[in-house]
């Protein structure tokens, strides 16, 4: 109930701010942007691009999680590595997505694979840094009980370090989860061929405002979902970790 | 002197420039228990992880003729994630065993539990369990009952004297509480401040019977024992 009312609050603010700028190029009222999602709602291509856009995030999630947690739990097991990884993944994390993309577009030129790989690039370094925090923060208590009696280091990794991450797994998934979509269409607006983004950058091309809106609406409309679904997922698996001993 | 299972030797152990443990000599005996007091930071603990090789940064003579110790932690230390059987054949993965134990230890049921489910109490039970059902020739207590109220924590020591008494295996342990010395060992080691020393040997000469809190010979070794420790520590 108290979500409906912000949502409603969020409409009429919408509605009184577009009347009061009377610019529709910069803020269209909610009508039109309405209007224009019905419309787009009845196009096959809307349903192919969101399509396209969901299948290339889910191929980042999957490549971010399978690539940054082993390096993640390779960092975090020992300091020495640690210490000659992070400059790189420093680095990674701080290169512009705009230097990313003059490299890529070289490379592939337009299509799936530089929004891919942009995507991809962008959301390593917070996988692996997740991961290896999660690694750092075992409990050491647990460690040394293990140590005491003797149990075989295959089985303290498997039992201990990879329960101990866990958690920190399911909260890379969903940080990704929520931020994948918006890198995704970035990366599709800036060097795609088919997506949401690419029918962002259409509907600028056309200055039609209300259809870039439009679009915005379901792009954040997939993040939210996602995150919910996720999260209520998660939320019975996670309840073991939450109570400590 | 074939029944030692532990022999000390001028102990000594600092850290950085810090001495902590200065010149420890004493002697343990198969089935026999020890409790060693004093006062905080006198290298209790740190000898109880010398003697399980968890810290190997010492000098004198330790000789060692077991093979196997149990640790009870004065925290718990169950893995959060698994349940009490899965934390128990994490250590030794031997079902019928654990359950044997678990019984014993009455937590018969539990064994799908999480160690959240489970109570303080219960909890240090499971500890006391991993360290038994590793069949161990020293049991270490390491203030394993600080956080416990008085009637678990005395239930738990009469399950552990009457474990002892089939088992044989002796027991070393770390303590404040001067109760639960005299409950449950033969000798109490009492140790100077930092750097520490083992300044006095109290024998506890009391019967089965007569370790029980409300017994009358129970009552007055407490008081020489704590006049003891009260003179040793000023």
């Amino acid at each position: 109930m108290k979500i409906l009312l912000g949502i409603l609050i969020f409409l009429i603010a919408w509605q009184v701010f577009s009347v009061v700028l009377n610019v529709p190029l910069i803020l269209p009222s909610p009508y039109l942007t309405f209007e224009s999602l019905s419309h787009l709602m009845i196009q096959s291509d809307t349903y192919q691009a969101i399509f396209s856009t969901v299948w290339k995030s889910l191929l980042v999630l999957l490549a971010v999680i399978a690539v940054g947690i082993p390096i993640g739990f390779v960092m975090g097991i020992n300091e020495s590595i640690y210490e000659i990884f992070r400059p790189a993944v420093t680095v990674i994390q701080a290169v512009p997505v705009i230097s990313w993309l003059a490299l890529v577009v070289f490379v592939w030129g337009i299509g799936w694979k530089g929004p891919v790989v942009i995507s991809f690039l962008s959301l390593l370094p917070i996988s692996i840094f997740t991961t290896a925090t999660g690694v750092r923060s075992t409990d050491k208590n647990l460690i040394e009980m293990a140590k005491l009696y003797k149990v075989p280091k295959t089985k303290v990794v498997r039992v201990i370090y990879f329960g101990s991450l866990v958690p920190f797994i399911f909260s890379t998934v969903e940080v990704i989860i929520g931020d994948v979509w918006k890198v995704v269409v970035v990366a599709e607006y800036l060097c795609g061929s088919s997506g949401i983004g690419v029918l962002i950058s259409w509907a600028r091309q056309y200055v039609d405002v209300p259809r870039i809106y439009a679009l915005t609406i379901i792009t954040v409309a997939l993040g939210i979902t996602a995150e919910r679904v996720t999260k209520i997922a998660f939320r019975k698996i996670l309840s073991k970790w939450q109570i400590s001993s | 002197m074939a029944d030692i299972i532990l022999r000390v030797e001028n102990l000594k152990k600092d850290f950085d420039a810090l001495p902590v443990i200065d010149g420890w000599n004493f002697e343990l005996t198969k089935g026999e228990g020890i409790a060693i007091v004093g006062p905080s930071g006198c290298g209790k603990t740190t000898f109880l992880k010398i003697i399980a090789d968890l810290d190997g940064n010492f000098s004198g003579k330790i000789e060692k003729n077991f093979k196997m110790i149990g640790f009870v932690f004065q925290e718990p230390r169950l893995i959060p994630w698994i349940s009490v059987m899965e934390n128990l054949t994490f250590v030794l993965p031997d079902k019928e065993k654990i359950l044997h134990f678990l019984n014993a230890m009455r937590l018969g049921g539990f064994e799908n539990y999480l160690p959240s489910q489970l109570s303080g109490g219960m909890k240090q039970r499971v500890n006391l369990v991993r360290a038994l059902i590793v069949d161990p020739e020293i049991l270490i207590l390491d203030e394993p009952f600080a956080s416990l109220d008085m009637p678990v924590k005395f239930e738990i020591i009469e399950d552990i004297n009457a474990l002892r008494k089939q088992k044989r295996f002796a027991i070393i342990m770390i303590t404040h509480d001067t109760k639960e010395a005299i409950s449950m060992v033969d000798r109490v080691l009492i140790l100077s401040k930092r750097p520490s020393k083992i300044v006095e040997e109290v024998k506890i000469e009391l019967e089965d019977e007569e370790r029980d809190i409300s017994n009358t010979a129970f009552i007055k070794t407490e008081s020489t024992l704590m006049k003891r420790i009260f003179y040793n520590m000023r």
